[in-house]
């Protein structure tokens, strides 16, 4: 049973994959493809979020603070020493990667709540370094990012579709790590660190160790997604780079959809760009705080009602039908 | 020279006062039932619109609207931990702090629904009005937040001590399971808890509003602060959050006068880091009360 | 698709010939919603309504003054409409697609993005914060649609073929505030404040540059972050600083407290606010008297001339409040798109574009700017553009400044 099992996940998986990459071909609205991008750099911002916050529950609502300081390097190599958005994409993970170690030795040095807290406020205190120094980088006026067409090797492209494949390759690298890490030693131990770390340390689990790594992995993706936000909205300021709504939106999805699941943050994240995209058509944004609010109620009854998550209730579903039907050998 | 830094230490105690009596709510609800309130900065939210629209409508002044933007927010509280915190405690961190994290958002864009982004503002007689005493300036409507907030302090201090539902309210932050086995009813007590700390809110909201503009982000802002002070001041010590906002309210002002105007916050957060790093349980020392 | 029908919904209220209206309106919306899923290619249809996208934060912390300015760009197409429309493209009429940027970058890139590749633009105009402006410029040059807007970061005539500014520039009204503090004092100390995103750092960049020059002296320069909790730390610093003036650079929210702390302070400095929160009638709905005689600049105001007169008698009936100043300059910039529509007899956003550059009115609507005339430079900064010094007095916003502009005197308080 396991091995049909597995190959027929393999071959969902290559559907799945053929149909994203085909759909830039297919669907030919901008505003489509707007909606595809959020959904696929969402999904890749709560699936980063998710190997700490998910497997490890160190539920960090501070993780704009990478994805911020991911943008500011690669936009200020590119501005200031005319370095491709690729490189300092990756630069910008390595910054990311870096900083993720004085955090984590601060934050961790909290439990629970406190932990949270504690992560709120280094994304805030980065946004107000940021905001206050213009010398290195342009404080809270931020800049735009230049004009230069066409130009691949600099990260930016005239039609949107480009932009899109970007973001899928990202999704997927997550993805892949994720799912490498699942099912690996490493994963175990997160999970055990995540649901009780006194005793996971009690058998010999480097909790530590692991959660300084899981963080610098973490730190690391989400910085690349700040990178390619950034090249993607042609604009940079410490207000947007370092905003509390995308440490939200990080966790939101990954709790809705169903936190340390592989594939949780990116039903989450289908699940809440929809209803927005529905809201804003519906009423218009004549009335603000409406997509916020049904947010919030959506989260409040997961965390009341279903934990678990999307992801659960498809599980729970999924044995529910399974033990209906008759026993295989 | 010493006007400046007397000025700016007033300054800094006179809102300190506020932030002490957002975070003492905080840390109440932390010591006892032992989740974060994330929400608490709404609920100054709702003591503020509470008492513009007694105001607006009917000409109350806010100070008067504090004896019914209280008792509404406690009952608040209490029907919040009955019906929902509740049913999340549990050994799991995730619903607690997400639970509040959904209620704070749901009532901000819920607010933001309802009454709009515009600010609203109260005029009172002495909403502009400042004592002059030797060169300093000492604004009416705050020192009257200011004399209120502690007075409320110093109630809930005398409630915590001298009262046997205050006295099980410590019990049982200080050991759960041996106050249960004593007869002591956590659910009830940690009503109480909630009713308290969000009067407290309220209380908050309806001393600004002689001074300030409701609109319904504000409570974030006092929020953060209530926060640190809750992290500087150990968590769970009433006491310690009530230094820690006053000391905080200084440190801003003085930050603002002598690093720079956008530096408030920044000094505020040096202090949070600091403590982190040094002292992680917080300047109240040992364990919640 | 949804979202496209609902914007062309948002249509003038007032349609002369209402059937006419509402099946091309069905039949428009239909084009569009096809068009917006790339189903059908849009086809430009000659004499049918032309497009003019507007962005504004109807939502968000600036939403008082993004509602307000919708009022003031659907009172503008009536108006064009209800004179003929554009005659040069046989009547057509102006078809307004609005667009909320909820105060937000990111909504800005998206929304400007979305309104252009989902409907054919003639031009557009928005979006009131130049942080703001600044991304819907971007997005709009490389979309090769015009952008006309009041947004005064000087920022926004850098490298841009497409972005037309017809009103003041930020240096400009830091100018004009030095110059008026010397008419209040003869030796003014000057203490900035300003909030520390593009627009207040644009504005105080001007004044430290310009204040040597205009013999003003600045005892203390300081940014700082919007939305604080108390003003008191700030009004403290002034006070110690000496300054018996106070320039402060901000939005609505943290001026209420400003004011009402230099009250409680018993700060006796003249204010000068700059434009921003200063110069709406919510500022004045919040501090109540306390804003008599507090000055300010703007880029329009509703004495410039008497068709500003008229706009804002319209616009106070709509609204019930006097016309403001980002209002009543998106007016004038609908009537300069106008200009510009007739002479290039077409709705091609790229004849609009040379049609704009070569503006250059001074009469009607599209000259309702302070000096009474438009003409663009290469920047696309108009070459007579500045701004006004206001004041307020019994309530109302009176331009005192400079004499040629002024239509009341300058009260020294």
């Amino acid at each position: 049973m396991m091995q049909s099992s597995s190959a027929r996940n393999a071959i969902l998986l290559a559907i799945g994959i053929a149909v994203l990459i085909a759909l830039p071909m297919v669907v030919k609205s901008s505003f489509a493809i707007d909606i595809f991008i959020r959904i696929l750099l969402f999904s890749f911002i709560g699936t980063a979020w998710n190997l700490m916050g998910g497997y490890a529950k160190q539920l960090s609502l501070g993780h704009a603070a990478y994805f911020g300081l991911g943008a500011y390097t690669s936009t200020i190599l590119q501005i200031d020493f005319n370095i491709s958005p690729w490189i300092g994409m990756v630069a910008g993970g390595v910054v990311a990667m870096l900083a993720s170690l004085p955090i984590g030795w601060l934050c961790f040095r909290l439990r629970g709540p406190y932990f949270t807290i504690a992560t709120i406020a280094t994304a805030q205190a980065l946004m107000l370094i940021f905001l206050k120094f213009r010398d290195f980088a342009w404080g809270a006026e931020g800049t735009t990012i230049p004009n230069l067409g066409t130009a691949p090797l600099m990260m930016q492209f005239e039609s949107k579709a480009s932009y899109y494949y970007v973001v899928l390759g990202l999704l997927l690298l997550g993805l892949l790590i994720t799912w490498l890490i699942e099912r690996s030693w490493i994963g175990y131990y997160l999970v055990a660190i995540g649901e009780d770390e006194d005793a996971a340390e009690a058998i010999g689990v480097n909790a530590p160790k692991m959660k300084r790594d899981i963080y610098m992995i973490s730190a690391f993706l989400t910085a690349l997604a700040g990178t390619f936000y950034t090249q993607y909205i042609y604009f940079i300021d410490p207000a947007t780079a370092f905003s509390f709504s995308i440490s939200i939106e990080a966790a939101l999805v990954s709790i809705v959809g169903g936190i340390g699941t592989l594939w949780g943050p990116v039903i989450g994240t289908v699940l809440l760009e929809t209803t927005s995209t529905l809201l804003q058509s519906w009423l218009g944004s004549s009335i603000g705080g409406v997509q916020l609010t049904v947010y919030s109620l959506i989260l409040m009854a997961v965390i009341l009602w279903r934990p678990t998550g999307l992801m659960g209730m498809i599980i729970e579903a999924r044995q529910r039908f399974a033990s209906r039907k008759p026993a295989r050998a | 020279m010493w006007e400046t830094v007397a000025q700016a230490v007033i300054n800094g105690l006179l809102i300190g006062g506020i932030y002490a009596l957002v975070s003492i709510g905080v840390t109440l609800i932390f010591g006892v039932v032992k989740i974060v309130n994330f929400a608490q900065g709404e609920f100054v939210m709702i003591g503020m619109y509470i008492s513009f629209f007694l105001a607006n409508q009917f000409g109350i002044d806010p100070l008067v609207s504090l004896l019914v933007s209280m008792p509404v927010l406690f009952l608040a509280g209490v029907l919040i931990q009955h019906f929902l915190i509740r049913r999340v405690l549990g050994p799991n961190d995730m619903p607690q702090i997400f639970l509040t994290f959904a209620l704070s958002l749901l009532l901000l864009n819920l607010a933001l629904m309802l009454f709009t982004a515009n600010y609203r503002t109260v005029h009172t007689s002495y909403s502009d009005e400042a004592l002059h005493i030797g060169g300093l300036y000492i604004p009416v409507a705050k020192l009257i937040a200011f004399v209120v907030a502690m007075a409320l302090s110093g109630l809930l201090w005398l409630f915590l001590h001298t009262t046997d539902l205050g006295k099980a309210m410590r019990a049982a932050a200080q050991n759960r399971d041996v106050a249960m086995l004593m007869g002591i009813n956590p659910n009830r007590v940690f009503c109480v808890a909630l009713g308290i700390a969000l009067a407290l809110a309220g209380a908050a909201g309806s001393l600004l509003m002689p001074f300030y503009s409701a609109y319904p982000f504000v409570g974030q802002v006092f929020v953060l602060m209530a926060f640190v002070a809750v992290v500087l001041g150990t968590l769970g010590n009433v006491i310690g959050a009530l230094i820690a906002s006053l000391m905080m309210g200084v440190a801003e002002s003085l930050g603002i006068q002598y690093v720079g105007a956008d530096s408030g916050l920044i000094v505020v957060f040096a202090m949070l880091l600091l403590t982190l790093a040094f002292k992680p349980t917080g300047l109240g020392g040992g364990r919640a009360r | 698709m949804k979202k496209a029908r609902k914007d062309s919904a948002e249509k003038p209220a007032n349609q002369v010939s209402l059937r006419r209206q509402s099946r091309r309106e069905f039949m428009i919306k239909t084009a569009l919603a096809a068009g917006a899923f790339g189903a059908v290619p849009l086809r430009g249809w000659a004499a049918d309504p032309i497009n003019i996208g507007a962005l504004y934060p109807t939502t968000g912390s600036m939403a008082q003054i993004g509602v307000g300015c919708v009022a003031a760009a659907k009172l503008a197409v009536d108006m064009v409409n209800e004179a003929g429309g554009i005659k040069s493209l046989g009547g057509a009429k102006l078809n307004l697609i609005i667009s909320d940027v909820q105060s937000d970058t990111t909504v800005t890139r998206t929304e400007t993005d979305r309104l252009i590749t989902g409907n054919k633009l003639s031009a557009i105009h928005g979006c009131y914060a130049s942080a703001l402006t600044l991304i819907a410029s971007e997005v709009a040059e490389r979309a090769k649609v015009p952008l006309i807007t009041g947004s005064s970061s000087d920022q926004l005539n850098k490298g841009r073929t497409y972005t037309f500014t017809p009103f003041a520039r930020a240096s400009q009204f830091a100018r004009a505030q030095l110059q008026m503090s010397k008419l209040v004092s003869d030796t003014p100390k000057v203490a900035v404040i300003f909030e520390n995103t593009a627009f207040g750092t644009s504005t105080s960049n001007g004044l430290k540059e310009l204040a040597p020059g205009e013999g003003v002296e600045i005892v203390m320069f300081e940014p700082y972050s919007a939305g604080f909790t108390d003003a008191s730390p700030l009004i403290n610093k002034v006070k110690s600083s000496g300054a018996n003036a106070l320039f402060s650079v901000s939005y609505l929210n943290d001026l209420i407290l400003i004011v009402r702390t230099v009250k409680q302070f018993g700060l006796n400095v003249s204010i000068n606010g700059g434009s921003g929160g200063f110069v709406i009638p919510d500022f004045y709905k919040n501090v109540g008297k306390l804003a008599e005689g507090l000055q300010g600049v703007a880029h329009w105001n509703h004495d410039v001339s008497e068709d500003a007169q008229k706009v804002n008698a319209e616009f106070k009936k709509r609204t019930g409040d006097f016309a403001f100043e980002y209002a009543g300059g998106l007016i004038a910039q609908t009537f300069m798109l106008v200009d510009a529509l007739e002479r290039a007899g077409s709705a091609d956003p790229q004849k609009v574009r040379e049609a704009l550059s070569t503006l250059d009115v001074s009469s009607g609507y599209a000259a309702m700017a302070p000096g009474g005339k438009v003409k663009f430079g290469p920047d696309g900064k108009n070459i007579y553009g500045h701004p006004v010094g206001v004041q307020w007095q019994n309530g109302d916003l009176a331009s005192v400044f400079p004499k040629e502009d002024a239509r009341a005197a300058l009260l020294k308080i």
